[in-house]
């Protein structure tokens, strides 16, 4: 081992993150390098300094607005009228129908914070030009990047044929879950896919335009897609129908 | 997640969050704003929390809160460029160990931090503070794990240099 990739293994061999074989090459190249476990000393010095770095905890007045925000469902008096209206519903004999309605509402609101999460999202990567982890428009390279990174296998297929040529795809973070994102491109405008496995299948298809940007929303196979562009609503929809195919 | 509770899976990381936060906004305030709204937008989305790491989650998200709050109207945060000029030079011949016993030391490791870009900030913070693996730091920054270890390298070599400008250039014999 040369001192150039010792250097490079350093860190995660102090932070324990090396595999069992690099370590030990990495510790026989110590035992015969004095500059190199002169570095060591260093990082290890300088781990113990960084330690006393002050932790900020949250303060009280902090911790009661998050008590509030996190308990507030149970003060909601909207939902006295809800039980209201469940127990009327259920003397009715009409329960399914009232589950049914509520669940139908709390999804729609949902949908809505997603469609929120992915505009801003597609926003960001925009602006920090970072669209691509992975760049190429050959299904076979983005689909198995993807292999490792999330813990299912999105759906990739380069539709050029049909004049949506896949540009790449990278991992992004959408409600806080890792999701596949592929972009695809049509003249200058690019178009975010987002893909992540369902939580509720029967979820309604949704279309919708937030800060004049184009937003789609299907299930498909257990997985929810997201598509979201600055191109017009009509050729959005032609690749939604191709990737619903 | 079943059968447990926001109350009990997200809330006991508020001061975590927090910490986080504080150190990316640098104020007590913003640090505030941002984990008010994570927490709004965890509680809104805690049932796609899957598997049983709420911290990271929770770090994810106070993450992107800040980072659509405050890179917003600015822009991408523009990394800092460390002028050395304008930095004490700690006294010549002292080990920075010895150096913790002092105060002094201590509050200039936390100033030397402060001015990290914020990329390499958040590395050590996640790292040294909250004690984050690579893989759990990736899912938080959103980058490879392979980013994770060159970017906490460099961000560590940023430190050392900042805090012992005297000290030889590193090894390079090979």
């Amino acid at each position: 081992m040369i001192c150039l990739e010792a250097g490079r293994l350093l860190d995660a061999f102090v932070d324990n993150e090396l595999e069992p074989a690099d370590a030990a090459n990495l510790q026989a190249h110590l035992a015969s390098c004095a500059a190199c476990r002169q570095l060591l000393a260093d990082r290890e010095s300088l781990g113990r300094l960084v330690r006393h770095l002050p932790y900020y905890p949250a303060s009280d007045r902090l911790r009661a607005k998050i008590l509030r925000i996190s308990t507030r469902p149970r003060f909601d008096p909207s939902l006295l009228a809800w039980a209201a209206v469940l127990a009327l519903a259920v003397a009715l004999g009409g329960s399914v129908e009232i589950v049914r309605f509520a669940r139908a509402r709390h999804g729609a609101e949902t949908t809505a914070a997603v469609a929120d999460e992915v505009v801003g999202d597609h926003v960001r990567a925009l602006r920090d030009a970072h669209l691509f982890d992975v760049r190429s428009s050959d299904q076979h390279t983005v689909k198995p990047w993807f292999l490792g990174k999330v813990d299912f296998s999105p759906p990739v297929e380069d539709l050029s044929s049909i004049g949506f040529p896949l540009m790449g795809g990278r991992l992004d973070h959408v409600a806080g879950q890792p999701v596949a994102a592929l972009v695809y491109q049509r003249r200058l405008h690019p178009i975010n896919v987002y893909i992540w496995p369902a939580v509720d299948r029967t979820a309604a298809s949704d279309t919708r335009s937030i800060r004049g940007f184009q937003v789609r929303h299907w299930i498909r196979n257990g997985m929810s897609f997201w598509a979201v562009s600055d191109l017009n609503d009509a050729e959005l929809g032609e690749l939604v129908r191709a990737l619903q195919r | 997640m079943p059968h447990q509770t926001f109350e009990e899976v997200v809330l006991p990381h508020l001061d975590a969050a927090f910490n986080y936060a504080r150190w990316l906004t640098k104020s007590d305030a913003d640090a505030e704003d941002v984990v008010q709204d994570a927490y709004v937008r965890a509680l809104r989305f805690f049932s796609s929390l899957r598997g049983d790491d709420a911290r990271s989650w929770l770090f994810t998200i106070v993450r992107n809160t800040w980072y659509g709050r405050f890179t917003r109207a600015a822009g991408p945060n523009q990394p800092t460029v460390y002028d050395d000029v304008k930095h004490d030079r700690p006294d010549d011949g002292l080990d920075p160990e010895a150096l913790v016993m002092q105060q002094q030391a201590v509050e200039r490791v936390q100033r030397a931090v402060q001015e990290l870009p914020t990329d390499f900030r958040e590395m050590i913070v996640l790292r040294e503070l909250e004690g984050l693996s690579y893989k759990q730091i990736a899912v938080v920054v959103g980058i490879p794990i392979g980013t994770v270890m060159s970017r906490l390298a460099r961000a560590r070599e940023r430190l050392q240099a900042i805090l012992t400008p005297s000290a030889p250039p590193k090894g390079t014999q090979s």
